[in-house]
């Protein structure tokens, strides 16, 4: 394939010097009332969702949904074949609503592996993952991401994005090696 | 890391002292239904209201201490956890684990009835009647070649004797004193001196001591209460008493904490991250005891051996069906959906109720261990013939309730008494600890 010259702009990429710099960078994105936009560091720091704004995940439901349902999967499962289509009775023990003392294992184990699973998948499906490549692949600097950068990137689809003022105002937050990231279509 | 983090300087220098008038009516309140309680649980126990009262009050007596046992127990794992762990977060509210440890020293005080009251032992622990009886070991081989039932007894005569027993529980208090003793005498000697030595000889002492710890509840449990039916055994017992007992006095220290930073105290050295560590903890404490609680259950069910399921049978009968149902129902499966929510966590006045309901259900397990064995025990065996009971085990006393009452009372309202005294003895949290910082700036 003919490669094409047609390039779409995916953001800013600023780097700051550090945690603290970049944590109160990020106070003042968030105030400054950006939606799209996402910070990168070498390690977790403490209180930047609350600095970034960042809302709480709706995983915790999709995973308590998940794991209701292997709950009652598992007892509707076992119920269903021990206790009316072929009652099963072993060691004397009822076969009715009573033997579900005999059914805790699998409801147990049933409701963990679902939790996990929507926990897992979900979680990918919130970050849009699995995918290729990402833009800021192609960014000169970012690489040090995992090492001893600290990234900004203002997304160029952000409502507020613009050239010459986002990159002025990054600057003004102390960005260092402001980089318009390009994304090659 | 914000601009307006915290510093050590934001703190006081040297902590801060409840004031003892400010919560002097609370204080008052608990020492006189302490010593109205234990008004009436005198009489009780020392029979002067007649042997069948006092024989029916040695389970409320047994009762109302293990429940209280079980949450100081709870308070001293919490401290020697924090140690041995070398947790940085829980500093700031550390002291109210060890001063509900401290209690200990009242929980010897009030097991003293079990060993110096005839009346109350022989009721509660049918073994020693039927030692006591046969006289000595050979009697015991001797009258189990006529009653069969006395074979199990004298299988175990190596543990459940009387010297043992005695022995064990001076051992069990003398160690639980002894350590939460020097864990919280180091803590508060350095609120002064703030020497750092303090903090590694604590950690240094937990270690394996905590066995000892893990030992010492397990065989308390096995003795005052899992030896209520000599014939019953459960591998189970100490872990599920164990998980129970620290899910309580986690509960217990959230209040407590709550009730001083309502007084004003606390205000900047705790934060809802505390609450919500303190709240992860129920959480993972109500599914281990759950877990423990069913295991124990499913193995007896599933095996359905005569000697075991007599403790299950009994209280799946009358209406001790519905405590058992309540254990499954409230205990764990209401509390469990309650607590996941991390934000009902992080709110100190949903904990709080979190926190009572806890405490209540932690109530109805000792109670369910524990009372469902006395009707059935005081009116068989040798101790029905001397009360004159004849035909069949009753499942109910009427009337008892009221001793139940009186000793909690007695014993909680002391208890609660004398942690709300001992809070106002030092500063209410580890002042001059190295990781105070850490603590106090938590976030998870």
């Amino acid at each position: 394939m003919p490669k094409t010259t047609l390039k779409r702009v995916h953001g800013y990429l600023a780097e700051f010097s550090g945690a603290g710099d970049i944590y109160h960078a990020a106070e003042k994105v968030r105030d400054a009332g950006f939606q799209r936009w996402d910070v990168h560091t070498p390690f977790p720091i403490h209180g930047l969702n609350e600095a970034m704004g960042v809302k709480r995940s709706i995983l915790p439901w999709f995973v308590f949904f998940g794991g209701a349902t292997g709950t009652i999967t598992a007892f509707l499962l076992c119920y269903i074949t021990q206790c009316i289509i072929y009652p099963t009775v072993v060691q004397a023990k009822p076969t009715n609503i009573f033997t579900t003392p005999a059914f805790f294992p699998i409801m147990f184990e049933l409701t963990i592996l679902l939790s996990a699973f929507t926990a897992l998948f979900g979680s990918f499906a919130l970050m849009g993952l699995p995918r290729f490549n990402h833009p800021l692949f192609a960014a000169k600097t970012f690489k040090k991401f995992s090492d001893d950068g600290f990234f900004l990137c203002i997304e160029a689809r952000d409502p507020k994005f613009h050239q010459a003022e986002t990159k002025a105002f990054l600057e003004g937050l102390g960005g260092r090696n402001i980089e318009l990231v390009e994304d090659e279509l | 890391m914000s601009s307006h983090s915290i510093t050590l300087d934001d703190l006081p220098r040297d902590g801060e002292r409840l004031d003892l008038a400010k919560v002097s009516k609370l204080n008052g309140a608990l020492l006189v239904v302490g010593i109205a309680g234990l008004a009436v649980s005198v009489l009780y126990l020392f029979g002067f209201l007649g042997a069948q009262k006092q024989a029916e009050f040695a389970y409320s007596w047994l009762f109302a201490f293990f429940f209280f046992f079980t949450l100081t127990n709870g308070g001293i794992f919490w401290t020697m956890l924090q140690h041995v762990s070398n947790s940085g977060w829980s500093v700031a509210v550390r002291r109210f684990f060890e001063n509900l440890g401290a209690n200990v020293k009242w929980m010897a005080v009030f097991a003293l009835p079990f060993i110096l009251i005839p009346g109350i032992r022989s009721a509660l622990w049918e073994w020693i009647v039927e030692q006591q009886h046969a006289g000595s070991y050979e009697g015991l081989a001797t009258a189990a070649k006529v009653n069969h039932h006395l074979a199990i007894l004298v299988a175990k005569h190596g543990y459940l004797n009387i010297t043992f027993w005695v022995v064990r529980a001076v051992f069990y208090f003398g160690f639980l004193i002894g350590i939460i003793g020097l864990l919280r005498k180091w803590s508060i000697q350095q609120d002064t001196d703030g020497d750092f030595k303090h903090t590694f000889r604590s950690r240094a002492l937990c270690a394996f001591p905590m066995l000892i710890y893990a030992l010492v509840v397990t065989f308390s449990a096995v003795d005052w209460v899992m030896a209520l039916d000599y014939t019953w055994f459960s591998t189970m017992w100490g872990v599920y008493i164990f998980a129970g007992g620290a899910w309580g006095s986690m509960a217990f220290s959230i209040i407590a904490l709550s009730y001083v930073r309502s007084q004003g105290y606390l205000k900047k050295t705790v934060s809802m991250e505390h609450y919500h560590v303190m709240g992860k903890f129920q959480l993972v404490f109500t599914i281990f005891w759950a877990y423990i609680a069913f295991s124990q259950f499913f193995l007896i069910w599933y095996a359905n051996i005569t000697e075991e399921t007599r403790f299950y049978l009994l209280r799946n009968t009358g209406g001790w069906w519905w405590l058992s149902n309540a254990l499954v129902w409230l205990h764990f499966v209401a509390t469990f959906v309650i607590l996941l929510s991390a934000g009902r966590k992080k709110t100190p006045n949903v904990m709080n109720w979190v926190c009572g309901w806890i405490l209540l259900n932690h109530l109805v397990d000792i109670y369910w261990l524990i009372i469902p064995e006395r009707a059935p025990s005081l009116t068989s065996g040798k101790i029905g013939e001397a009360l004159g009971y004849h035909g069949e085990p009753l499942l109910w006393l009427s009337g008892a309730w009221v001793g139940d009452v009186a000793a909690f009372g007695g014993i909680g309202g002391i208890c609660a008494w004398a942690y709300l005294r001992r809070l106002a003895k030092a500063s209410l949290y580890p002042c001059k600890d190295p990781r105070l910082l850490e603590s106090v700036s938590c976030t998870n």
